[in-house]
């Protein structure tokens, strides 16, 4: 379990740094892969709850490390209505509940049927871009939301989610490497007894 | 819920708390170290990057001469901006003088920087530029090309930084209208895809007589930008009951930035 949880956060360091060398999808309406979520939705399916948090909190807050921009500044004489920010450590409660999201199909997941959560992992992408924008919105007043927004959204969710099967597969490797047991963990199916 | 799980939860509600009310001094700290710390990785992979994309101009070009004309671009752009800063400067003094006979003794002084990495977040409109705290820059500075106002700095590393675009809605510059006695703040719009980004130059008087075509620029006030850095052109306006408001084209083509260029503050000379 250890030594999982620990190559669970060395590969989020790897997504990372490697999420700096993906480009945005200018045609796709400036889409994304989101990697470092997928591989953080993906893991929240395989790990239990404290750990999934712990995760959360890594990915957030080196996502708001990144992301995060200062406020205005200058003369607020001049600049009497300043653009709010987005407050630092957001993102922390945004991984956090969505790790709870794909936490709610683990046992699906246990039995081996991971198409389930794959489909999740796209679907909560879309939700972490959607409340994400729709904070945007509420911090900042004046709520606006067009086509190429939403297409925008949902071309990032596709796109990340078709990664995931990979994801999934490169986590089974790590688990298998460090002698972890993802799969029917805790569920047995019972056998029928004769009735006679 | 399993002890173990709450006591997890309440572990992370705590961090959670720890993390939003970071103040702005510990928020930038912590991103500056977060620079700091995946710099290597981004040298290489720039470095990486860079001789990969050599190796593909070369079929079409010969290396030395992309050099050369790489180094007269960023010349002639460098130049043509201490250029137009030495003709205000300049008439700025002859000004000075005849009305207080005071010598200005100010100056600007640019660091040239390349683009390395477009949009690297969804929803700010940003570009990260390879020159960092090293190069003396810091957070706040003016970022120009030759054709205008670019935006300002947000975050820093020492060997790169990202520029907040006049593009994005954050950005907010004191602007005024050349030949007209408007002003107003500019600032990028929420919702913008595509190659022909709008800024909404907001806070004009209701009858504001503006045409299309007429150019804007900065008026230095607020401590944020240097003054009469061109802003972009009038494209239309939009009356309002109490204030019109106007669009405008920006002046830099912010698809296509190459070389941007840093102003660091204006020195006195000793």
């Amino acid at each position: 379990m250890i030594r999982y949880t620990a190559s669970l956060v060395l590969l989020v360091l790897l997504a990372v740094i490697v999420q700096q060398f993906i480009p945005a999808f200018t045609p796709l309406f400036g889409s994304r892969l989101m990697l470092v979520v997928l591989v953080f939705l993906c893991s929240a399916s395989t790990v239990p709850a404290p750990v999934m948090l712990m995760l959360a909190f890594l990915c957030g807050f080196l996502t708001d490390a990144e992301n995060a921009i200062g406020p205005h500044g200058g003369d607020p004489e001049v600049y009497t209505r300043p653009v709010e920010p987005l407050r630092f450590g957001y993102s922390i409660a945004l991984y956090a509940a969505l790790g709870f999201l794909m936490q709610g199909i683990q046992p699906l997941f246990r039995q081996g049927k991971w198409q389930f959560s794959a489909i999740l992992s796209g679907i909560a992408v879309f939700l972490y871009l959607l409340v994400e924008y729709l904070l945007i919105n509420f911090v900042r007043g004046g709520f606006s939301f067009n086509r190429w927004t939403f297409l925008r959204i949902a071309f990032s969710s596709g796109i990340t989610m078709l990664l995931s099967p990979l994801v999934f597969w490169l986590l089974f490797q790590l688990a298998d490497r460090s002698r972890y047991t993802i799969r029917f963990d805790g569920i047995r199916r019972r056998k029928r007894q004769p009735a006679f | 819920m399993k002890p173990l799980n709450l006591l997890a939860l309440l572990v992370f509600l705590g961090g959670l708390t720890w993390a939003l009310t970071r103040s702005e001094r510990s928020v930038r700290e912590i991103q500056a170290t977060y620079y700091r710390a995946i710099s290597p990785f981004l040298t290489v992979g720039s470095a990486l990057e860079t001789r990969a994309r050599e190796f593909l101009d070369e079929v079409e070009h010969s290396k030395m001469l992309e050099a050369e004309v790489e180094a007269m671009r960023e010349d002639f752009g460098r130049l043509k901006l201490i250029e137009s800063q030495f003709r205000k400067v300049e008439a700025e003094n002859a000004t000075l003088r005849r009305a207080l006979d005071f010598q200005e003794r100010t100056r600007f002084e640019v660091v040239a920087a390349r683009v390395t990495r477009r949009q690297p977040a969804t929803w700010w409109q940003t570009v990260e530029i390879d020159r960092g705290e090293d190069s003396g820059i810091a957070t706040a500075y003016t970022v120009v090309t030759d054709q205008g106002l670019v935006g300002k700095i947000d975050r820093l590393g020492d060997h790169r930084s990202t520029v907040l675009l006049l593009t994005d809605e954050a950005c907010q510059v004191s602007a005024k209208v050349e030949g007209s006695p408007e002003v107003g703040i500019v600032q990028g719009q929420r919702e913008q895809f595509g190659g022909a980004p709008r800024l909404r130059l907001r806070f004009l008087s209701r009858d504001a007589r503006l045409r299309e075509g007429m150019r804007v620029f900065s008026t230095g006030r607020g401590g944020l930008f240097p003054a009469d850095l061109l802003l972009g052109e009038i494209d239309r306006v939009e009356p309002g009951p109490l204030a019109s408001e106007a669009i405008v084209r920006p002046s830099v083509d912010f698809q296509n930035l190459g070389t941007v260029f840093v102003l660091t503050p204006q020195k006195e000379e000793s």
